[in-house]
């Protein structure tokens, strides 16, 4: 399997603070990995670097081989960010026409691939009504739609189950579990250990800006003494 | 072919920004209550007194021109900042100037064609109440009016890259009202100075935009003859290259941007 995904040794300050700290990680074609961490671990703005928005102050990334600044990079690329509250005054149809003609999509591609989109995200009964209307769930599930519009081999989803129900989380869960499927390659950030448990290949977990655990799903995932909680508070617990 | 697709979604998406705001409905209703009574009113039953009610209209079309412009163009980034959506936005396989520029387009039109619409109500009041309209004179205030939404419109969206919103349009407003008062008085202040302060007026002349080069509502009113239309061109391109130099910072400051 190729690597999508290579980030060697990379470092990231603001100023005093070392967000990221000699961090080296990589994502194979296809992977689930869930990369796990509290607040102000460094996830955010590790995935900040792997979108191109800037770049580290040492060490090497790449997606696909290519520099993830390059707007061919991005063409692969979908991101989902943590919460946002999108164009107030847009309905949803207008949304994903907006983001498709940012991918250089045709409006015939657009037109089709929203209405699969609104189905398969569940966003038909929203019709017309504007975003500034939509619940948080709603605009969770519109953010899914932006995020693989274009069909975008690698998916970086960046706390995604924020704000959903449970009945949105399993078919959030079983569209993760489609595009995996699919051949998609995902990365998601997450504080929902079980979310995690239930869909991922691997786990990396960050604490403080380094990487203190790189492990395949099968070796965390549960026998009942050793489950992905388990292993998270006690790798958060140790100096 | 994909910068064209991806300019036109930005721009359309400025655009809508713009249109479905009650913002702007409230500033066209109003400039409506004050421009159609114009077409009646003869005040003091003295015919040439209804000149001072187009020099009221005109004065106003230009403060609620000047807000709507400004304010949307003030906001763009900022909003983009604080809703997140800046994320999405570039996350996607479009460079940040291509991006800045689609936006800036998109306000600078949907300015563009509210400016349109006041000026032709303003003609279609004034050919309903007397037969001779000084078309060319009308033209020529219409193409420096757009200059001057250019130059206003440039300097706060080069604001809007590193300064608040709010802050950003007090600036810009502050600037644009000194420079119509005094813009023109700046030489005649230079020989009076100081060699130290004459340098620094001279600076501020030459960097300053010249705002006081686009204001021909006085023509317009009292059907004075129109100015050559070489001298208006010059001015439309001094707007247009002033507005160049103010993108281009723009997006240089954007590109280092870290968000």
């Amino acid at each position: 399997m190729s690597s999508v995904i290579r980030i060697d040794t990379i470092s990231k300050s603001y100023g005093e603070c070392k967000a990221v700290s000699q961090l080296t990680l990589s994502l194979q074609a296809g992977e689930i990995l869930g990369f796990l961490g509290t607040n102000g671990a460094g996830k955010t703005t590790t995935i900040k670097m792997l979108l191109g928005f800037f770049a580290p102050d040492s060490g090497k990334i790449s997606v696909f081989g290519k520099d993830p600044a390059d707007a061919v990079t991005r063409q692969r690329v979908g991101f989902m960010p943590e919460t946002a509250y999108y164009y107030p005054y847009l309905n949803i149809y207008e949304l994903l026409a907006f983001y498709g003609g940012l991918c250089g999509m045709s409006p015939a591609h657009i037109r089709q691939r929203t209405e699969e989109l609104i189905e398969r995200t569940g966003l038909q009964e929203a019709g017309d009504r504007q975003l500034k209307t939509y619940s948080k769930g709603m605009l969770q599930r519109a953010g899914i739609a932006q995020a693989i519009l274009h069909d975008p081999d690698l998916l970086i989803l960046d706390e995604p189950f924020t704000g959903l129900d449970p009945l949105a989380r399993i078919h959030l869960r079983d569209l993760i579990l489609e595009l995996k499927a699919k051949g998609k390659t995902i990365l998601f950030s997450s504080h929902e250990l079980s979310e995690a448990e239930l869909m991922c290949d691997r786990v990396a977990i960050m604490k403080a800006g380094k990487l203190v655990l790189d492990k395949p799903m099968s070796e965390v995932a549960g026998d009942g003494n050793t489950n992905l909680e388990r292993i998270f508070l006690h790798v958060l617990e140790t100096p | 072919m994909n910068h064209v697709i991806q300019l036109k979604a930005l721009v359309r998406l400025s655009l809508l920004d713009l249109y479905r705001r009650k913002d702007l409905i409230v500033v066209a209703m109003l400039t409506l209550v004050v421009l159609v009574p114009m077409s009646f009113a003869t005040p003091f039953g003295v015919k040439g007194a209804s000149r001072y009610l187009n020099e009221i209209a005109l004065l106003l079309v230009w403060i609620f021109m000047l807000v709507i412009s400004m304010t949307r163009t003030a906001r763009i980034i900022p909003t983009e900042l604080e809703s997140r959506t800046i994320y999405p936005l570039l996350s996607k396989p479009a460079s940040r100037t291509l991006i800045l520029l689609g936006r800036y387009a998109g306000v600078l039109m949907a300015s563009l064609s509210v400016l349109l619409l006041f000026y032709t109500l303003y003609a279609t009041i004034n050919i309903l109440k007397s037969a001779v309209f000084p078309w060319e004179v009308w033209l020529q205030a219409l193409l420096l009016h757009a200059g001057f939404i250019l130059l206003a419109t440039s300097l706060a969206f080069l604001g809007s890259i590193f300064i608040h919103a709010d802050a950003n349009f007090s600036i810009i407003g502050i600037i644009v009202v000194s420079m119509l008062l005094y813009g023109q008085n700046i030489p005649v202040l230079i020989a009076d100075q100081t060699p130290a302060l004459r340098h620094l007026l001279k600076v501020i002349y030459w960097i300053a935009p010249h705002y006081e080069f686009f204001d021909v509502r006085t023509r317009l009113i009292h059907h004075w003859p129109a100015i050559p239309w070489l001298i208006c061109c010059a001015a439309f391109a001094y707007a247009v290259i002033y507005s160049m130099i103010c993108f281009g910072l723009a997006a240089w400051l954007f590109n280092r941007k870290k968000i």
